[in-house]
């Protein structure tokens, strides 16, 4: 019993976006991924769509939990903007209104 | 089949009356102008926007505040639209996407969407 339940809990996603599972993140713990930065390079957890603005405080609670480091060791992570999702059509036009076309 | 509160405890009676179409997956839905996609879609009785890249799985509604991405969905051409902060256009054309979707629009429409939808939320 105790078994079927444990590996429940290793298929529940945790990385919505990429679909990466508890399982597949406590692996890359146990190989040696133990910062938010590391476990998304080993793992591709929060470089979905959302930039793991659902899942990361997850990641950093396994972390926690694996590891025992403390939660300030862990959270936050490096993160880069932009903090909403744009296109690089958007970029693009900035950039335009900024420095102009080239046309004269 | 039409979900939407009708008389709210706090925001009183809803007295929108007039309606749009719009076309989701070839099939007419009414919808208000201005509401979220996706709450058009869930008041007309469809809980699955997308499927996943890796698993086929649905997905649906999560977050409901734009940050989640699960309710991305292809509109007017245009892949990977947060339905739930994407207010509906009059004859917008939205479509169920599987992963990431892909692109397949005229200049136009793409210009008109990155606009309403990057910019102002």
């Amino acid at each position: 019993m105790e078994g079927i339940e444990t590996n429940e809990k290793k298929n529940i996603l945790i990385c919505r976006c990429e679909e990466v599972t508890k399982g597949e993140i406590e692996e890359a713990i146990e190989a040696g991924a133990d910062t938010l930065d590391s476990i998304k390079r080993a793992t591709r957890a929060g470089m979905g769509l959302c930039q793991r603005r659902s899942c990361q405080m997850l990641i950093a609670r396994i972390i926690r939990e694996k590891t025992g480091k403390s939660m300030e060791e862990i959270y936050p992570a490096t993160f880069r903007p932009p903090f909403r999702p744009i296109t690089l059509d958007t970029i693009a036009r900035e950039g335009e209104r900024l420095f102009g076309t080239g046309k004269k | 089949m039409d979900l939407r509160v009708k008389n709210h405890p706090i925001l009183g009676k809803d007295e929108r009356e007039e309606m749009v179409t719009i076309e989701v997956d070839g099939k007419a839905v009414s919808a208000y102008e201005g509401e979220p996609i996706a709450v058009a879609l869930l008041a007309s009785g469809r809980r699955v926007l997308r499927r996943t890249r890796k698993r086929k799985e649905p997905r649906g509604v999560f977050c409901a505040i734009g940050q989640c991405t699960d309710c991305i969905m292809t509109v007017n051409g245009v892949p990977n639209i947060r339905t739930c902060v994407t207010p509906v256009e009059k004859r917008m054309k939205v479509e169920t996407q599987e992963g990431l979707g892909r692109w397949k629009e005229s200049k136009r429409t793409k210009r008109k969407i990155s606009s309403s939808v990057d910019v102002r939320r």
